[in-house]
């Protein structure tokens, strides 16, 4: 079984993956300015009692003894707890995690068939005609701000025509396809681009390599030839950009979960952030890192699966 | 036979659909009214957090010995239903009403001690302020609940209906634990129960049938109190019809709000004030004719008009213009560049530079821009500096800044509060943290907090106003409505000036 030795390099890389992330985010969380305390009580609240809330919470006292509880109770298996809502962290995430998740699977769903589509339209003639429309399109898509085109689709297919709801996560599997319509559009309208540009170079570049001239030599047909030989050679670096950006949605998709109120990790990110919560914010970090680790991890062994030559 | 079969049949059909109708009219009247507000929940423990949004939600579950007329304002009886005042002025004594939390058990004295002196003397209470003249609360017998003061303070009864006054259950927090009790579904005696809250995105609330005003809340609808950061998001989301109610409407989106077909755009009164704080700590703005200067070099009418679109009032002194005692009649600081100039060369501070701290709000960033151009037309050398309200507290709290245009608002009309927050030296504010310190005003606060008779008071706080104003504490910029879009079909509820929401008594239009 070949495929151990991968998964196990994958695996010890985690922790360290993981202690990098937890020292990084702790140090700049608590030495940005700004207080949770104070954040928490108000305005009005005086200093004696910011000084009582940090006190009640541990963050009157050195960084490192604060560091060091963090890492004991991370070590035992709790995340801590949010210092506004007074409730696990992992709670938190578990609750904001499935529209994320949604958000994300949907958004690889409605970018990945255009993708092929247009890449291999693009790389049939390159400086063709439908290649320099889908570049043209392709730049559009790149360019346009995100969150300008979401404020645009919700006002115009959500406010004006009334097509799709402008906000929220919806009930059950259907109302979750309906409410993150816009958002995982608006994403996909951005991220098919990226994929098509890298799929549509490794197209070009396979039709000249050698093993293609040698398949054409012994009398392949031209559509064996693209569907056989090419389309698996040239889809592994995309297929990896895919993982990276999979991952980076996971965390990243702060802007369309703000413009579309989804109540997804993004937001949750945003408002701990703003709140100095501190324990969601490095929760949130740990989940973001662990999930890119386990993406990457797919991608690998989905590129053992199509490429035989990363199995030897 | 056949007769009696058909009648019984029809007999039974007119049951069946008497009990379908039945079922379907609740279901029908049991509808959701959503409320979008960029100030989210934070805690429903109304001893942790003086801060908006949790504010609003205080009033909707907790309810407090005294209340306010929706409609005139006037100060009513709450879970108090009548209340004597000793002739020393003294001692408060509340009789109780017969009211329940929302589990059915008896609210009685002892809770409303309990939760006023958790208020009172809890060190980690957020705003223990409105019961600084309080001496002791106790329960005399479970109906009477006795007030000490320490002194004579004529705004107790008005403090008594702050948001943070509400009642909650002794038996429960002690149980479960101020932690515990708060966290998740807590007890209530206000009109509303909480279903379900999910922080960071929504708290919702179902009418509490044990609260004790028989009829309210008069709509039996769900209410969804949801945190919605983005202004453009919240207007798409009330054009598209996913909301009802939005809060902190941008000026800008007013005047397309307003030709809305089923949206009731209004501007409600508010005790709202934008200021600009000057930093009394360092130079340039710890001198006095630096301040004034500044003051001179804004226009604020014209700066309202540019920010507001001519919605809110300019200021003309330095407290909010909707207060009791707020003096009218006070000039303001005027606009006079020449003088400005003037009075910056006297000061010695030509050329100084001024850093204006930021936060991210529409109105926040134009007035930082405007008040650039305006003092560097003087002389000034200022330059903008963005910040996150976190960093904003901080650098503001520290004096490690020279000027921020922000905002404050007063949660009772009495001025009492708002002179300790925005004005007073000696009163754990700084000044609203600019550091302003006059020995005089700190004498008048204490003053007016004690006299009884209201011309006194309203002398006392015209001259703190004076005082204030001319010493250019803050810059007054201008008196900002609280801009609110409602769906038509609503009625009967508002935002008050104390920035709680009418809920109970809203009606929905069929």
């Amino acid at each position: 079984m070949t495929l151990l030795p991968l998964i196990s390099r994958r695996l010890l890389q985690l922790p360290g993956v993981l202690a990098g992330i937890c020292v990084v985010t702790f140090m700049l969380l608590h030495l940005a300015p700004g207080d949770p305390a104070r954040l928490l009580a108000g305005d009005r609240a005086s200093a004696e009692t910011i000084a009582a809330i940090r006190h009640q919470n541990g963050l009157d006292q050195p960084l490192w003894q604060q560091f060091i509880t963090y890492v004991a109770n991370l070590l035992a298996g709790d995340i801590g707890q949010s210092l506004r809502f007074q409730r696990p962290v992992s709670a938190l995430i578990h609750q904001f995690m499935w529209p994320t998740l949604f958000l994300t699977g949907y958004v690889v769903l409605l970018a990945v068939p255009p993708t092929i589509m247009l890449a291999i339209a693009s790389a049939r003639r390159p400086g063709g005609v439908a290649d320099q429309i889908i570049r043209v399109l392709g730049i559009a898509g790149l360019t346009i701000p995100v969150f300008w085109l979401a404020i645009m689709m919700s006002r115009f297919f959500g406010a004006g025509l009334g097509w799709f709801p402008v906000s929220g996560y919806g009930q059950g599997f259907f109302g979750h396809l309906h409410h993150l319509f816009l958002p995982a559009l608006s994403t996909s309208i951005w991220l098919v681009p990226v994929l098509t540009q890298s799929l549509r170079a490794a197209l070009i570049e396979k039709t000249t390599a050698d093993f293609v001239t040698t398949a054409r030599a012994q009398g392949a047909g031209e559509g064996e030839i693209f569907w056989r030989t090419i389309l698996p050679n040239a889809v592994l670096p995309t297929l990896n950009l895919l993982g990276v950006m999979v991952a980076f949605l996971i965390g990243g998709t702060i802007i369309v979960e703000t413009v579309y109120a989804v109540p997804g990790l993004g937001a949750l990110m945003i408002g701990s952030l703003l709140g100095r919560d501190y324990y969601v914010v490095q929760g949130l970090t740990l989940t973001f890192a662990l999930a890119t680790v386990i993406i990457t991890l797919v991608v690998d062994l989905l590129t053992a699966f199509i490429d035989p030559r990363v199995r030897l | 036979m056949h007769l009696f079969r058909t009648a019984r049949a029809l007999a039974a059909g007119t049951a069946v659909i008497a009990y379908c109708a039945g079922v379907a009219a609740p279901a029908v009247a049991a509808e959701t009214i959503r409320i979008a507000s960029p100030f989210p929940t934070t805690t429903l423990d109304p001893l942790r957090s003086a801060a908006a949004g949790n504010i609003e939600t205080y009033g909707q579950l907790y309810a407090r010995l005294l209340q306010r007329n929706p409609q005139s304002g006037n100060l009513e009886p709450g879970l108090a239903e009548s209340w004597d005042v000793s002739a020393d002025g003294l001692t408060y004594t509340f009789h109780l009403r017969e009211a329940k939390f929302s589990d059915g058990s008896p609210l009685t004295a002892t809770d409303v001690a309990f939760s006023l002196e958790r208020i009172r003397t809890d060190k980690q209470s957020a705003y223990p302020a409105p019961l600084s003249a309080v001496n002791s609360v106790t329960a005399t017998d479970p109906k009477t609940v006795t007030f000490k003061l320490k002194f004579t303070f004529s705004p107790f009864l008005g403090n008594l209906e702050i948001w943070n006054m509400g009642i909650v259950s002794k038996v429960d927090v002690e149980k479960q634990g101020a932690e515990k009790a708060f966290s998740g579904v807590p007890l209530t005696s206000g009109p509303y129960v909480v279903k379900e809250w999910m922080p960071n995105e929504k708290l919702v609330l179902l009418p509490n049938e044990h609260y004790w005003r028989k009829g309210y809340p008069k709509s039996d609808a769900t209410v969804e109190l949801l945190e919605i950061a983005s202004p453009e998001t919240r207007i798409a989301m009330l054009k598209a019809g996913d909301i009802d109610v939005v809060r902190g409407v941008q000026w800008a989106q007013i005047d397309e709000l307003k030709t809305g077909e089923n949206i009731d755009m209004r501007l409600e009164p508010s005790t709202t004030i934008y200021v600009t704080l000057l930093n009394n700590k360092r130079e340039p703005f710890s001198n006095l004719q630096a301040r004034q200067a500044a003051a001179h070099a804004v226009d604020n009418k014209a700066m309202t008009k540019a920010v507001t679109n001519g919605y809110a009032e300019p200021a003309n002194t330095t407290l909010p213009g909707a207060v009791d005692f707020h003096d009218k009649e006070n000039p303001g600081i005027a606009p006079d560049p020449a003088k400005a100039k003037q009075l910056l060369a006297e000061s010695g501070m030509q050329g100084r530079e001024v850093k204006i701290l930021a936060t991210g709000g529409a109105a926040e960033q134009q007035l930082a821009l405007l008040l650039q151009a305006q003092w560097q037309a003087i002389g000034l050398k200022p330059t903008i500096v963005n910040v996150d309200s976190g960093a904003w507290w901080d650098a503001t709290g520290k004096g490690d800044y020279d000027a921020a245009a922000t905002w404050w608002y007063n949660e009772t009309p009495d001025p009492d509060l708002a002179v300790r927050w925005a004005l007073c030296g000696t009163c754990g504010s700084n000044s609203f943290n600019t550091f302003y310190n006059n020995a005089k005003v700190d004498k008048l606060v204490e003053q007016g907090t004690k006299e009884t008779d209201p011309v006194k008071r309203a002398a006392i706080y015209k001259e703190i106003q004076e005082i204030t104003t001319e010493e250019v504490s803050q810059i007054p910029l201008y008196y900002a409505p609280n801009a609110v879009a409602y769906a038509k079909r609503l009625t009967g509820i508002k935002l008050t000036p104390t920035m709680q929401w009418t809920l109970e008594d809203m009606v929905i239009a069929k």
